[in-house]
Parts: C-alpha cells; sequence; structure tokens
C-alpha cells in the first residue's frame, strides 16, 4: 500500500455555498464516463480515475481484425468528458470501502463520499494452456486494437485450411461476437475466393451456436447455409501449439491451421477491501437492481465488471449508468437487465438481441435497418456519452422494450444475498 | 447425497442472455468430481439445456423441479 498522502480536493463547495459530495468513479470506458457526465456540476465534485487516457470503442474490433477498419476506434478520453470532470490517469491498486479511499499505484490515495467501480473486464490467457502462445502468435478480436490487427494479418496470410474459432470460456463480453466473427471469416474467404479450399468450424460452450434460443433460430440456419460446421458443448480445457489442436473438457478435439479463439475475461486486478466483494473471476458482486456493491449503500457497480446475470455490452453499461445518476441524484431507479446487442449477419443485415431479467431474448427478424444501425452505432456512440442523444435513446429504448414473461410478471425476481451469481460454496 | 460433498448454490435467476447455463459451465469449471452445483434460474429453457449438457459432460441430474417463482437443477459432477 502507498503511503503518499490522501487526496480529498477539498475545495469543493458549490456556487450555492453547499458541500459538494465526492464521487471517485473507478473506469473510463462507456459507462464510467456517461455517468460522469450525467451528474449535475453543482452538486458533485466528480473525478474519473483510469489507468488510460485511450477510451477505446470495443465493438470496433471486430472490424479490425475482420475487414482491416481503422478508422473512428479511440478517442482520448479527457475529450469525452464534460469540463467539470476531473480526470486522473493512474492505475487504482486498492478500493478500501469501509474507509472510503482508493490507493493508487503513482499518484497517492483518493478520498471519497461515493465511489462508482466502472472497471470493466480483462482479457487473460494465461487459465488456459496453450491460450497465451497462440493468442500471441495470431491475434485476437477482443484485447486491444493490436491484437486485432494481428488478426488481420493472420487472416490476410491465411491460404486455406481449417479455421476454428469460439470462446475460450463461458464468459464472453459482447456475447454475439463469437457469431459475428465466424460469419465474418465466412465472408472474407468468400470475398478472397478461398471459401471452397476452407473448413469453418465453430465452437462454443453452450448447448446451440448462440446461447439465447429464440435468437438461435435465426443464427443457427444462416451459419449452416454458409457451411459453417458447428461444435456445442465444446468447453476449452487446453491448447496444444504443437499438434494444432483444441481440446474441451468434455474430450473433443478440433485440428485447425488458424486458431481464432476469444480469450476468458476476468474483473479488474484491483485489492478490495473487504475482499468478499469481488467473485472467483474478480468480477464485482453487485445487486442486480439497484448496483449497490455487495453490503455498501456509497458504492455502486456498473459495466462489463460486475457479476450482473446479463450481458456484458456497452448498452447494459450505458443504462446502468442513468441508474446510478438518478439514484445518486436522489431519485429512484433500478436495472432491468435490458439488452440490446446488434448482430452483425454479414451479408447486409443485422438484428437485435434485446431481453432483459424478466423478459426472455425476443426473436427479431433480420434487416438492413439493424445492420446500418451498427454501423451508425459507431459513429454515435462518442456523442451518446454526452448525453445528448437522451430523448433519442429513450423512445428508441421505450419503442422496443420487451414484454415480460407471463408467469414472472407479477412475481419480482431478485438476487439472493446468500448466494449472489457466481460459485460460493456451503 | 452425501453431506459432506460441496454444494455450490447458482443464482442465475433474470438472466436471459447469455442465459444459466454459462453458470451451469463456470461451475463446472471449477468443480472436482463428486461435486453437487444447485442451478436457480427462471427462464424454463433450463430444464431441456441441462439435461443436455448432463448428458454431453456424462454428469448426472439428481432433479429437476420447477418451484413456481424458480427452477431448480441439481447436478452432480462425476466425471471431470
Amino acid at each position: 500500500m502507498t503511503t503518499k498522502a490522501t487526496r480529498s480536493f477539498p475545495s469543493s463547495v458549490s456556487f450555492a455555498g453547499d458541500i459538494m459530495k465526492r464521487v471517485l468513479i473507478v473506469g473510463g470506458g462507456t459507462g464510467g464516463t456517461m455517468l460522469a457526465n450525467h451528474l449535475d456540476r453543482h452538486k458533485f465534485d466528480v473525478t474519473v480515475l483510469s489507468a488510460s487516457s485511450e477510451h477505446m470503442f470495443q465493438p470496433s474490433l471486430l472490424y479490425v481484425a475482420f475487414a482491416n477498419a481503422s478508422a473512428n476506434i479511440v478517442r482520448d478520453e479527457r475529450r469525452l468528458l464534460s469540463r467539470h470532470v476531473r480526470f486522473v490517469q493512474d492505475k487504482a491498486t486498492l478500493v478500501d470501502l469501509p474507509n472510503r479511499v482508493v490507493a493508487t499505484e503513482s499518484s497517492g490515495r483518493y478520498a471519497y463520499d461515493f465511489i462508482v467501480l466502472a472497471t470493466g473486464a480483462d482479457t487473460v490467457t494465461s487459465q488456459i494452456a496453450g491460450l497465451d502462445e497462440i493468442n500471441k502468435r495470431f491475434g485476437d478480436y477482443h484485447s486491444s486494437v493490436a491484437q486485432a490487427q494481428k488478426l488481420w494479418r493472420s487472416l490476410d496470410a491465411f491460404q486455406g485450411g481449417t479455421i476454428a474459432l469460439g470462446q475460450a470460456t463461458p464468459i464472453c463480453v459482447c456475447p454475439p461476437s463469437p457469431v459475428e466473427g465466424i460469419l465474418l471469416v465466412d465472408r472474407l474467404l468468400r470475398q478472397k475466393g478461398l471459401r471452397e479450399k476452407s473448413r469453418l468450424v465453430f465452437f462454443t460452450p453452450y448447448p446451440r451456436p448462440y446461447p439465447a434460443e429464440p435468437m438461435n433460430e435465426i443464427i443457427e440456419p444462416i451459419m449452416k447455409e454458409r457451411g459453417i460446421e458447428i461444435m456445442t458443448f465444446f468447453d476449452v480445457d487446453r491448447i496444444d501449439p504443437e499438434t494444432r489442436t483444441i481440446i474441451s473438457i468434455e474430450g473433443d478435439s478440433i485440428t485447425y491451421d488458424l486458431p481464432i479463439v476469444i480469450p476468458a475475461f476476468i474483473g479488474a486486478k484491483i485489492a478490495f477491501e473487504p475482499a468478499n466483494v469481488i467473485d472467483a473471476d474478480h468480477f464485482v458482486i453487485t445487486d442486480k437492481e439497484t448496483l449497490h456493491v455487495k453490503g455498501f449503500n456509497n458504492a455502486f457497480a456498473i459495466g462489463d465488471g460486475t457479476n450482473i446475470p446479463t450481458s456484458k455490452a456497452g448498452i447494459a453499461a450505458h443504462l446502468e449508468s442513468y441508474v446510478v445518476a438518478k439514484q445518486l441524484a436522489g431519485k429512484p431507479a433500478t436495472f432491468d437487465g435490458r439488452t440490446n446487442c446488434p448482430v452483425d449477419l454479414a451479408d447486409g443485415r443485422g438484428t437485435f438481441v434485446i431481453g432483459s431479467f424478466t423478459a426472455p431474448v425476443v426473436k427479431k427478424r433480420p434487416s438492413r435497418m439493424a445492420h446500418l444501425m451498427k454501423i451508425m452505432m459507431g459513429y454515435f456512440y462518442w456523442i451518446s456519452l454526452s448525453g445528448i442523444l437522451d430523448p433519442m435513446f429513450e423512445v428508441y429504448f421505450a419503442m422496443t422494450k420487451p414484454k415480460p414473461r407471463p408467469e414472472l410478471s407479477s412475481a419480482k425476481v431478485r438476487q439472493t444475498k446468500v448466494t449472489p451469481r457466481g460459485a460460493s460454496r456451503e | 447425497m452425501s453431506e459432506l460433498a460441496p454444494h455450490t448454490i447458482i443464482d442465475s435467476r433474470g438472466s436471459s442472455c447469455p442465459g444459466p447455463i454459462l453458470d451451469l459451465a463456470m461451475a463446472y469449471r471449477r468443480a472436482k468430481v463428486g461435486d453437487v452445483v444447485e442451478l436457480w434460474a427462471t427462464d424454463p429453457g433450463v430444464k431441456a439445456d441441462v439435461r443436455a449438457w448432463a448428458a454431453k459432460t456424462k454428469n448426472e441430474v439428481v432433479s429437476i423441479d420447477d418451484k413456481g417463482d424458480k427452477i431448480v437443477s441439481v447436478v452432480r459432477i462425476v466425471r471431470r
């Protein structure tokens, strides 16, 4: 732990003379940035603490890896934050919840009245034997621009053979991205006249290519139509780069020429006091409706870094930031688990995965409009962080709200306090 | 069922996407032979998925009960 002095930014007095509440947001991704920009500058003294000043639009990595895209990927976080928000570029090392202080790698300690953990998920390749070696050699499309560019070069050099694509573990940030990846590989090989010389194998730990069944009814026939082989219940145990084989826990194997294996994901490597607010994968144990960190009313968690049972996707971080902003402003608000993930079907069409805690994913017919919306989101994203597009989103989310499951609409579904999602043992 | 077997309860209620099978698969990665995993879910699709998962992984379904507000599936890890 650092011995440097604790910073408290004491000059926090509002225009009206009230003491302003200090809100410390750890993480400058979608959720952290959006929340910072939504807090009342007259009531809150807002600091965003982030290890990097680069803000990446993560969905763009798909197009870097499979279409050699290079524009509109990264922007300077400081330019995305409102002027009243203080930005500190440093890495949080310890979040001490009882003492309301965060220790950092180099700039000291930060005291707060409210903390919001928007720390995201990191890719990790060390949990599975052989994964690190193939990841370094071939690249991936979930960790960084450099890795996505490496994967593009691997694909560009591919002249035929077997491409095996899938996720290393059951947790995947952006659940549609494995399916989108294999469909874009198929398109790329067709464009290059290599499809006839190639075998495409999609492996998944789930019972079907897309885990939510209604959406799978659209996706699986498309994959079959395009000649993509599907291996279900394929949960990666190890990879042998010598024999170019991926072996599953279930005992199946795939021999590849080019492996595209989505790494495992874990929560940010930050120490917590108390240590029991994170689960076995470092995800913050969070009330899925109020977004409070387990046991702390002045601590919230949003985005990919939580254990909330919804998609790890920008949309969740976006909607969760609204909920926390409202709660901090003293208004009641809860998160409903809404997802709204666009899926690129690689034929000019797209669809959306829409569901919530109480509404199952709906089967949404593919359309060119859905694809156009996905592409446009890459541009809207940057301005949406400021909150300027909130009225448009409000209308869209109301129009597309999924219908609750009849048998559950009256019985409120709540997370148990004893065993939040994750492997707690009794 | 042995009283001494580690018994993991996974609360996956409300999970619609990717769904409860994600939690079961994650628990399986961490489990050892002899462990018992209890999965709580609200998605009715969980029943077929748990049975298909157990058949594929050659593990044992102890019970699947629809309790009205939740579906409780209990599986014993016999192969890992």
